[in-house]
């Protein structure tokens, strides 16, 4: 899977690495900007409150 | 047969990756929730904490604005310095690094009333983590509110370290668990235990000492100095 996205990526080694880094950067902004915030209410961790619910 | 077998060997390489992919996932999730919603939400709650004090400097004496937030609480044995307290204990309110009090399923009373209690919830992890340290929280330790004009000074009286979520008795005007059974002027702190987790929930239950007149200086009680 990686190795397929590795080999797809143009460019020599470091071209390749510097994308990369920037394509992982790019996926943990997504998952915190946009991700997280809708999977974590869904999740039973942060619930503060007491209610009859 | 070895075509077969280098089929065989991508798969599983692929589905090890995934694996791996899902751990990293998670421990992003983690990083995420004990750092990055504290990074958030203290900005934000310090943004909205100089708008009440910027507020409350310009205004005149007067009602109660219950819309920007009501005060701070302050919890020395917390070490977390001021909380804002605002309206409401939904998770859009709370995310923000401040306290809510309650509005449902038990309507808070608000410390200038008369009588009745005055509950609370913030997080105990991420979002702020303002009562991350509530289990610090000892018999006769002191809570301090603080509004615009007045210090409500409350004293612990009673903890109940592990309770159900569905107990909303213990938001009661009289909180009758906490064995108070007439009505006076209480607090009462719930957020989520044990740490990390939202199983239970952890309560404190408080009641007013003495308020004092807020002064030019803003001199904070004895309790706070």
């Amino acid at each position: 899977m990686y190795g397929w996205i590795w080999r797809h990526l143009p460019g020599n080694a470091w071209v390749r690495a510097l994308i990369s880094l920037v394509l992982v950067l790019a996926v943990v902004y997504v998952l915190f900007q946009y991700v997280f915030p809708w999977a974590e209410p869904l999740l039973p961790f942060n619930d503060v409150t007491v209610d009859g619910q | 047969m070895a075509r077969a077998r280098s089929r065989i060997a991508g798969v599983i390489s692929v589905f090890g990756e995934l694996l791996i992919t899902a751990g990293v996932l998670m421990g992003l999730f983690v990083v995420y929730s004990l750092w990055w919603t504290n990074v958030l939400a203290d900005r934000e709650a310090d943004k909205q904490g100089s708008e009440v004090r910027d507020h409350w400097a310009s205004a005149a004496p007067g009602a109660l604005d219950t819309r920007d937030g009501i005060g701070f609480l302050h919890v020395p044995a917390m070490k977390n310095g001021e909380v804002l307290v605002k309206k409401g204990t939904d998770p859009k309110t709370l995310n923000n690094g401040v306290a809510g009090y309650y509005t449902d399923p038990v309507k808070s009373a608000l410390p200038s009333d008369k009588q009745g209690n005055f509950s609370l919830a913030a997080h105990r992890d991420g979002h702020g983590a303002k009562f991350h340290n509530i289990h610090k929280l000892k018999t006769g330790d002191s809570i301090v509110f603080e509004t615009k004009d007045t210090w409500y000074v409350y004293k612990v009286y009673k903890t109940l370290p592990e309770t159900s979520k569905y107990n909303v008795d213990v938001l009661q005007p009289v909180p009758k668990e906490s064995g108070r059974t007439k009505p006076g002027r209480y607090i009462t702190l719930t957020t989520c235990t044990p740490v990390y987790t939202s199983t239970y929930r952890y309560v404190v239950w408080g009641e007013l000492e003495r308020t004092e007149k807020v002064d030019s200086a803003r001199t904070p009680p004895a309790e706070l100095r």
